[in-house]
């Protein structure tokens, strides 16, 4: 038996099993410190070109057999390697580590079951670390907590309601009504991200059929997860980087990785946030006089009533401002985290209970997230590790009424209407009047709806890490990662009868439940051969299945009893059923070969097949390869003023598989008075349909200046997108108004330039920065179906449109003479830089700014109010008409959309904090240690966009974002922090 | 020893796991069925389904076509708060222009080209189905074709001169957009070929009671002639429209309201009657044109079809103290085609035809039964024109008729601009998708 594992290593890798020589031992013991003569806990100890070490204690020390002439490797997260011969370290000297400004030595996963440092990197990926991701200005949710922060990255917060819904289109969108959103995994399990909608288009009515639309702006699950267990964020932006990924990473890949237990002693740490929420920005209220009011009606009698109840109103001191009432309460948000991070020398714990509430800025809207997180690490046996991540999440949130609706109910529809003299309070019995000036009356409306979601998640990620063989040279591994996502969702919105607008209905209750179950696992073997002095092979392969099984079933009644809100509690019942499933199962096999400890070379395939492909059976092949080339380490430019200097280039190949049921013509049903009915679905079946194809070249170098204090990044990438998935309209005449379909290639170029720095560093200051440009530009290359409008509410208003030769962004409509190009979504360029200065180790100013220049939004939210007469500009006279603005801009309606579609260029302060760590507490023994602090998240925004925020979307995640109309306002926040470890 | 059995257990692993997860999956369509399923062989219940979503279908966008139809020929307007397009778009607001993609253009029609859909599918799976007998099949093919016929027309009187597509079946490959003219002819021939399914079948499929009285093989033929009528009087076909008539159910002293329609109930996957809202509410309201009340002669009793509101509506310098009042409740039925347009369309032909003491006898029948004196004034083909058409703008009103017959008489420049820089539009661009 024993002979043949040495065969069967070959057979598997193809290469041979060589022993290695047994040298001269000798041991060595030491302390590492940070350059402050802090301890440093858990830092890696090895034998250069071995693989052989150990770990530093919690008081930093280490003591290790080595032989003689061999050199010692000592390395740390955050902190440069060092490199120090065996024989200059004599027993009980110290070792300090100095931080690594450049990241040169961080350590990003590159494969499925494989990692690199950053200086072999042959792609330029994005770490967020917990201090950036949390430690500022936390936000309200994980997706929230992202903005701003990843190079390359176009994030927008759909809406501002309590629970989040973010978008996150990496290097440009991927697809046109596909999936433009990343994969999302969580130590190791893939993470479902699908937002869920309550059936608010039920009483909306904002898309002319069905319970459901995507207008109805549910948040996105993956804002479940809690940031402050993270422990770092990896993005691999494109295919080149996440090739490996498969059929799930045509839109990138967000790596998630919580905190792990560490040896020594348990510590606890409390932390508690209080903050204060409050509107972002308000637009001000039309300033009403009896002429204006009587102007509201063309009939000469209402005309006069106006005007009277104006005066009415004026002199009983009676005139609100109903925006102010409506979005402008304060909201208080606590924060608690209790976590215990410990570990003895074969298990290590990280253990966090938190909770967080939140009130909105409507009343009666929040977010509450509990969260519960065992993370354990077992040695089993020195060769076999197991890991296990669990965590329970309950979430809800209370996200009210806002955004487009046909129906005159929603909070920004009922205001836009509504002007400052009318009377909506409820009077001493508190009952509500009827609003006059639209179909309901939004104080009414939020002091009885409901929109609710509330979630019970459990995350589980199960690793087993097993050494194979291991000897001097060679080390193979088992490498076993998989898990689930499972989690119930139920929405729960009330509309009792005593709304103004639940006149027909007579109350509507809807209630959806959702259960969702995520699989996946990643089977592979990992082989790390040292076939000589300067050539190091890390091989790997494996097997890989993700699976999700997704039924959401909605019931929405009508005509509901007096104060009930179960379902079975009415006249009418309507049910909806939503079912979904997927498998998709592949292989991969990766290698990677390190040259002279200065050349990379990475290549690697993956075979993917999955059920929503036109054909399930088929494999699809998803290539990468990358080389980089570090010029320093090979001594072609002298190391000096250059510290390091590294050329990179990747390629890779990534899919996108079609939504599920893009193959099938389904009859929906369709019934009248009780016979049950069949219709044909507006969205024809593709059976042909295939996914899209993504292939990214990406260029680059990184250069490390001055002990790498000073590190820049540049990167070029061109990314392709074969025939892109798109719900293309068809010729209605057909039967059809859609039908999923590869309409053609289009393409992302772009540009990513990153500069992290330490421009002061001295006893008393210590100044850490980063600054990041980046930008893209795409371009529709191929397209093979008719260009048609898309994504909005036609060319009258302004809308998408996909068309040969021009960017798929670009905003289109009518322009005065006919249709033409009126802007584009995606931004000119962004920049974004993040700073932390510390003063005498003790006060820390944290701040990250954001600059998004360029891009345009469709404002309908100023129209909407323009055309109920109450926009605070309404009366200004700045066109050359010598018209009223509002009635000026209402004019355009039908002859251009200039008006609409606007610059929603800003420039941010997203997050700025000042913290100070008081460090022991002498006088208290069992407080380790301190800190409190002050912030502010998305305070300061400057920017001549004329809405509640620039970032917006009324079609949710999907494709076109930037859809303005009427939504719930973007909030800021003031929190204060204090955290005590024990 | 150790590290050869963890390695057999490995490999063991990946290769039974690499296996098993090769296999192929197809979990097929979990929410409906598709096509496909009608297509094999249907049953009869399948079959059923597809009348059932046929006639279900059919109410999809029906409110927007009445809109589009009332406020373009101005008998109402609709007050949105969140939707201004009713009062720019569809009155020609300043420079505003009705536009190929917007959605009073492209919803309705689609909606009909859907139920048209629906009525191939049916007609295909009934050819095929061997579960029927050949006179069931010919009942299932009569009602689609004149189905699929009244969809048509009313995805033309939007269109007009831009015209429609009739040849549709195979999606791939669409016939071309006929003219006006050439459409009406299709839905005539196609109306004669639903009447020679009908004749002999036997109907085995449940309706609405929308149907009720129609819903055999005789019923659905007089459903066909009535549509027939009505096409044949908008070809101008006076002796067509009249022979139409006398296979219909075209009574001239019978109920008025005898006919088919649409029906609404709060059953689950079933529709309510958007056309309806309650009086006097605020925002998203259906107030009556002016014009409807000032034009009226006093003492017609249609004036309740348009009740007066507590407060008059404003937007956008338009006003209204009326509410239509059609659609009194939410359950409210539709009428397709009813006995009142088919005396109407009675009269219309033999003024036509010049036949007048004929006409005179079937208008005076109108407004008898609408509290009106009988008919003292000229009895000229033109003023009896006038009369006509004042009694088929009070007695289908919001039905989807006074634009259509003031434009087939060349007479829309007589709608009234409320606006200086109103327009009056005469049709419909074809939506953008149709190339």
């Amino acid at each position: 038996m024993k002979k043949l594992l040495p065969y069967l290593a070959a057979l598997l890798f193809s290469w041979l099993w060589v022993p290695s020589l047994l040298a001269q031992q000798k041991t060595i013991s030491g302390k590492v410190t940070d350059n402050k003569g802090n301890p440093i806990p858990n830092a890696t100890v090895t034998v250069e070109k071995t693989n052989r070490g150990t770990m530093t204690d919690a008081a930093g020390q280490f003591s290790l057999e080595v032989p003689e002439n061999s050199n010692l490797v000592i390395s740390y997260t955050g902190f440069r390697n060092q490199v120090i011969p065996a024989a200059k370290l004599a027993s009980g000297s110290q070792v300090t580590l100095v931080e690594d400004v450049a990241k040169l030595d961080e350590v990003v996963v590159t494969g499925l079951a494989t990692s690199l440092k950053r200086r072999n990197l042959a792609n330029a990926v994005v770490s967020i670390s917990s201090n950036e991701l949390n430690g500022v200005a936390p936000a309200q949710t994980f997706d929230a907590a992202l903005n701003g922060k990843i190079p390359g990255a176009y994030i927008n917060a759909n809406t501002g309601a309590p629970g989040g819904g973010l978008s996150v289109k990496l290097r440009g969108v991927t697809s046109v009504y596909g999936n433009t959103q990343p994969l999302y995994v969580v130590d190791g399990v893939f993470v479902d991200n699908t937002a869920t909608s309550a059936g608010i288009n039920t009483v909306t009515g904002a898309a002319s059929t069905g319970a459901t639309s995507t207008q109805d702006n549910p948040s996105s699950r993956i804002a479940d997860i809690r940031a402050e267990d993270i422990e770092n964020v990896e993005i691999l932006k494109g295919a080149s980087a996440a090739a490996i990924y498969g059929s799930k990473a045509a839109g990138g890949v967000i790596i998630i990785t919580t905190k792990r237990g560490k040896q020594g002693r348990t510590r606890v740490n409390i932390s508690q946030d209080l903050g204060v929420i409050s509107a972002r920005k308000l637009l001000g209220v039309r300033k009403f006089d009896a002429d204006k009011a009587a102007s509201l009606s063309s009939d000469p009698a209402t005309s006069e009533a106006l005007r009277q109840q104006f005066i009415a109103a004026e002199a009983a001191g009676k005139i609100y401002d109903y925006e102010k009432e409506v979005y402008g309460n304060k909201g208080f948000a606590r924060n608690t985290t209790l976590s215990l991070n410990g570990g003895s020398e074969k298990t290590g714990f990280f253990f966090s209970a938190s909770q967080k509430a939140e009130d909105g800025i409507v009343k009666r809207t929040g977010y509450r997230n509990t969260s519960l997180r065992l993370n354990l690490d077992h040695k089993l046996t020195d060769n076999i590790k197991i890991g296990i991540a669990t965590n329970y999440i309950n979430s809800s949130a209370d996200r009210s009424l806002t955004g487009n609706d046909n129906a005159g109910v929603t909070l920004g529809i009922a205001l836009s209407s509504t002007p400052g003299f009318a009377e909506l309070h409820p009077d001493e019995n508190g009952k509500y009047p009827n609003n006059t000036f639209a179909a309901s009356n939004p104080l009414q409306t939020v002091a009885l709806m409901r929109n609710n979601e509330s979630v019970n998640r459990f995350l589980t990620g199960l690793t087993l890490d097993a050494t194979l063989q291991k000897s001097d040279r060679s080390t193979t591994r088992f490498i076993g990662r998989g898990g689930f996502d499972f989690y119930q969702l139920e929405t729960n919105a009330l509309f009792p009868a005593e709304l103004q607008f639940q006149t027909v209905n007579k109350g509507t209750s809807m209630q959806g439940n959702t259960q969702n179950l995520n699989t996946n696992f990643i089977l592979s073997l990992v082989n790390q051969f040292r076939a000589g002095e300067q050539l190091n092979l890390t091989t790997s392969a494996g097997i890989t299945q993700e699976k999700g099984d997704y039924n959401n079933l909605l019931n929405v009644a009508t005509q509901v009893i007096t104060d009930q809100s179960n379902v079975s509690q009415a006249g009418a019942l309507s049910a909806t059923q939503f079912r979904t499933k997927f498998q998709n199962s592949g292989f991969f096999i990766q290698e990677e070969a390190l040259i002279r400890d200065g050349i990379t070379v990475t290549g690697g395939v993956r075979f993917d097949q999955s059920s929503n492909n036109g054909d399930a059976s088929k494999y699809y092949a998803y290539p990468k390869a990358g080389l980089s080339v570090n010029l320093t380490r090979l001594n072609v430019i002298k190391q000096g003023v250059v510290e390091d200097f590294k050329l990179r280039a990747a390629y890779g190949q990534a899919n996108n598989t079609p939504a599920y049921g893009s193959k099938f013509t389904s009859m929906v049903v369709s019934n009248i008075q009780g016979y049950p009915g069949s219709l044909v679905n507006i969205q024809r079946g593709n059976p042909d349909i295939k996914p899209e194809k993504q292939t990214e070249l990406e260029t680059g170098f990184d250069i490390a200046f001055l002990g790498g204090k000073l590190g820049l990044s540049a990167t070029y990438y061109n990314k392709k997108i074969y025939d892109f998935l798109m719900l293309a309209g068809l010729p209605a005449s057909s039967g059809f108004s859609t039908q999923w379909t590869n309409a053609g290639d289009l393409q992302n170029q772009g540009v990513e330039i990153g500069i992290n720095a330490k421009p002061v560093s001295n006893r008393k200051v210590n100044w850490n920065t980063s600054v990041n440009f980046w930008l893209n530009r795409s371009k529709v290359t191929k397209l093979t179906v008719p260009s048609t409008p898309l994504g909005s509410f036609g060319y009258v208003l302004g809308t998408y449109q996909i068309e040969e030769g021009k960017s798929a962004t670009q905003l289109v409509g009518l322009n005065g003479q006919g249709v033409g190009v009126l802007g584009d979504a995606e931004p000119d360029f962004q920049m974004n830089s993040y700073n932390e200065v510390t003063f005498f180790n003790k006060l820390s100013l944290r701040f990250l700014l954001h600059w998004k220049k360029g891009g345009e939004n469709v404002n309908l939210t100023s129209m909407q109010n323009d055309f109920g007469g109450t926009s605070a500009d309404y009366d200004d006279v700045t066109n050359d008409k010598g018209l009223p603005d509002g009635v000026y801009r209402i004019m355009q309606v039908g002859s251009t959309a200039e008006v609409f579609v606007k610059d929603a260029s800003y420039f941010r302060v997203r997050e700025i904090a000042l913290y100070y760590n008081f460090g022991t507490i002498p006088s208290i023994k069992f407080v380790k240690g301190l800190r409190v602090g002050a912030s502010l998240n998305n305070y300061i925004t400057i920017t001549n966009y004329k809405a509640y925020d620039p970032e917006v979307s009324n079609f949710g995640t999907g494709f076109s974002s930037g859809i303005d109309v009427l939504p719930y306002p973007a909030s800021k926040r003031a929190t204060f922090h204090i955290s005590i470890d024990f | 020893m150790k590290h050869n059995m963890l390695l057999k257990i490995a490999l063991l692993l990946l290769g039974s796991v690499m296996f098993l997860g090769a296999c192929k999956k197809e979990y097929g369509n979990l929410n409906s069925p598709t096509v496909e399923d009608f297509l094999k062989d249907a049953t009869q219940s399948q079959l059923n389904n597809l009348v059932s979503g046929t006639e279900s279908g059919m109410r999809n966008e029906i409110t927007l076509y009445l809109d589009d139809v009332a406020t373009i020929g101005r008998e109402g307007y609709r007050f949105s708060g969140s939707e201004p397009r009713y009062v720019t778009d569809l009155l020609g607001a300043n420079e505003a222009q009705l536009t190929n993609n917007a959605f009073y253009t492209t919803n309705p029609w689609a909606a009909r080209y859907r139920v048209i859909k629906n009525c191939d599918v049916l007609e295909a799976s009934a050819n095929r189905s061997t579960q029927i007998t050949a006179e069931q099949k010919k009942g299932y093919s009569g009602f689609a074709k004149t189905i699929r016929a009244y969809q048509l027309l009313l995805a033309l009187n939007l269109t007009y001169q831009n015209g429609i597509r009739v040849d549709v079946s195979d999606p791939n490959n669409l016939g071309p957009i006929v003219s006006y003219d050439n459409g009406l002819a299709a839905i005539i021939s196609l109306l004669d070929a639903g009447k020679t399914d009908l004749t002999g079948a036997t109907v085995s499929f449940p309706l609405s009671s929308g149907f009720s009285g129609f819903n055999d093989a005789a019923g659905l033929i007089k459903f066909n002639r009535a549509l027939a009528a009505r096409v044949a009087l908008y070809q101008k076909n006076y002796t067509a429209s009249l022979s139409n008539l006398n296979e219909s159910f075209f009574d001239l002293n019978g109920d008025l309201n005898t006919g088919v329609t649409h029906e609404y109930s709060t059953g689950s996957g079933d529709q309510l009657n958007g056309m309806f809202i309650p009086q006097n509410q605020n925002g998203e309201i259906r107030p009556a044109h002016p014009s409807f009340a000032t034009d009226i002669v006093p003492g017609d009793d249609r004036i309740s079809k348009a009740t007066l509101r507590t407060s008059t509506a404003s937007l956008q310098g338009l006003s209204s103290n009326r509410d239509v009042w059609v659609y009194t409740s939410s359950t409210a039925s539709l009428p397709m085609i009813r006995n009142e347009e088919l005396i109407l369309i009675y009269a219309e032909s033999k003024i036509q035809q010049n036949a007048l003491p004929d006409a005179i006898v079937a208008l005076n029948v109108i407004r008898g039964k609408h509290n009106m004196t009988p008919y003292a004034g000229g009895v000229t083909q033109s003023a009896l024109l006038n009369e006509l058409l004042y009694q088929r703008r009070y007695s289908l009103f919001y039905e989807g008729h006074r634009w259509i017959d003031l434009r087939r008489y060349d007479r829309t420049n007589e709608l009234p601009k409320d606006r200086t820089d109103d327009d009056i539009w005469i049709q419909f661009p074809l939506p953008n998708t149709e190339g």
